[in-house]
């Protein structure tokens, strides 16, 4: 589906999935006010957090609200930096019992929760390309099956293949209504420093694409307090992370899963 | 010169389609049971799945539900077409196909913008359905 180059789709040039994202993102544009005015702010805060992670591909290329929107479209109305990176790498989460993790070095995250919701129809057939797509459903199980509401989450690390996933999954989360990301993006909010900080590795736009694992091990790194300089807490003044919240996503916007991380 | 493209890949579940295009015609099952105008075809309706089935033809006019515009060539063979661009039409009849538009400049198109069928003949066997705006 995304890298098939002698199926149906490609008969008109359709490939991959920045084109898939591409025609939910314009449809999305069409139906509520969103579009690069509220997608620069998500980049470039993912951008700053690189710049406080030395592993990070993007560290020391910041990046301006300018230098986004000069920035060239792959495909339109995706931006070269509304993409994720292409990389080669390596990430690992270890997932022990509670009882041997106690024992352990380092303070272990905890998986209080989780939830799935895989609407699955193709991109051409779907009406969910502007939410709720199977994120709300997921969240709903994962915050559920952990206890807490959204008002305890301290942070989050959402899967970023591109920067509207992680509007129109914030936006399925509840943080916002349709079309309101724009102004509670803009306030610096999912920066450092911010109140509610997003992908604080850099994420798969600004880090490395690690598919899941991007943000599932930053999550599980904020968690254990191995961050350094992008360390939630006094480093970056935000909340200190008690409760982080995880997604993954698959396909264009066809899988979703979600995951609560909490420490002990 | 020698269609530079990727074609279709025509099997026992698409074949009915292509062939229509030949003709030119957008054929879509209809379900017997409930009147469904399913596509891509499939062995029973989804939404009462039921089996029988009879074949329409289209008027060939819909709307854009989306688009997106390619400034990046993923295959050579769109190189020359730059910017071009893909959406996804929904026919007055209810499917909705992934195709190009054609016949204005990506600055032209919008969402809900009224189009009708304008048929590429790329090879003796094989017709594209490609949409232009609706005049």
């Amino acid at each position: 589906m995304l890298m098939d180059f002698a199926g149906d789709d490609a008969v008109f040039g359709h490939f991959g999935a920045t084109g898939g994202y591409a025609l939910a993102a314009r449809r999305a544009m069409h139906e509520f006010n969103t579009g690069p005015q509220t997608w620069k702010h998500i980049a470039v805060a993912q951008r700053a957090w690189a710049n406080l992670n030395p592993h990070a591909m993007m560290h020391g290329k910041p990046m301006s609200f300018g230098d986004y929107l000069s920035s060239k479209y792959v495909v339109e109305p995706l931006r070269l930096p509304d993409n994720c990176l292409v990389n080669d790498g390596g990430r690992a989460v270890i997932i022990t019992t509670l009882e041997r993790a106690r024992d352990l070095r380092h303070r272990p995250a905890v998986i209080l929760g989780l939830g799935q919701h895989n609407p699955s129809v193709q991109v051409t057939q779907s009406g969910t390309l502007t939410g709720s797509t199977g994120a709300r459903k997921a969240c709903e199980t994962a915050l559920s099956m952990a206890g807490v509401t959204r008002d305890d989450v301290d942070a989050c690390q959402i899967y970023d293949c591109f920067t509207y996933t992680v509007e129109l999954t914030l936006q399925d989360y509840g943080f916002f209504g349709p079309g309101e990301g724009e102004s509670w993006f803009s306030e610096g909010t999912i920066g450092p420093g911010g109140r509610m900080p997003v992908n604080t590795s850099g994420g798969q736009l600004s880090e490395a694409y690690y598919m899941g694992l991007t943000p599932l091990s930053e999550a599980t790194m904020q968690i254990m307090g191995r961050c350094k300089d992008r360390q939630l807490g006094p480093a970056t003044q935000t909340k200190e992370p008690s409760i982080i919240l995880v997604s993954d996503n698959g396909g264009i916007l066809q899988a979703h899963s979600c995951c609560v991380l909490g420490r002990i | 010169m020698a269609y530079n493209k990727p074609l279709p890949r025509v099997n026992g579940d698409n074949q009915e389609f292509w062939e229509g295009c030949r003709n030119h015609e957008l054929k879509f099952q209809q379900c017997a049971s409930c009147g469904h105008i399913r596509f891509p075809a499939s062995l029973v309706c989804p939404k009462c799945l039921c089996s029988d089935f009879q074949s329409i033809v289209s008027t060939g006019t819909g709307k854009v539900y989306t688009y997106a515009v390619y400034h990046v060539a993923f295959h050579q063979g769109f190189l020359e077409d730059l910017p071009y661009v893909v959406a996804v039409v929904e026919l007055q009849e209810g499917p909705r196909l992934l195709t190009n538009i054609v016949g204005c400049s990506p600055e032209e198109v919008s969402c809900e913008m009224p189009v009708t069928v304008a048929w590429e003949n790329v090879t003796p066997d094989i017709s594209l359905p490609m949409f232009k705006p609706l005049i």
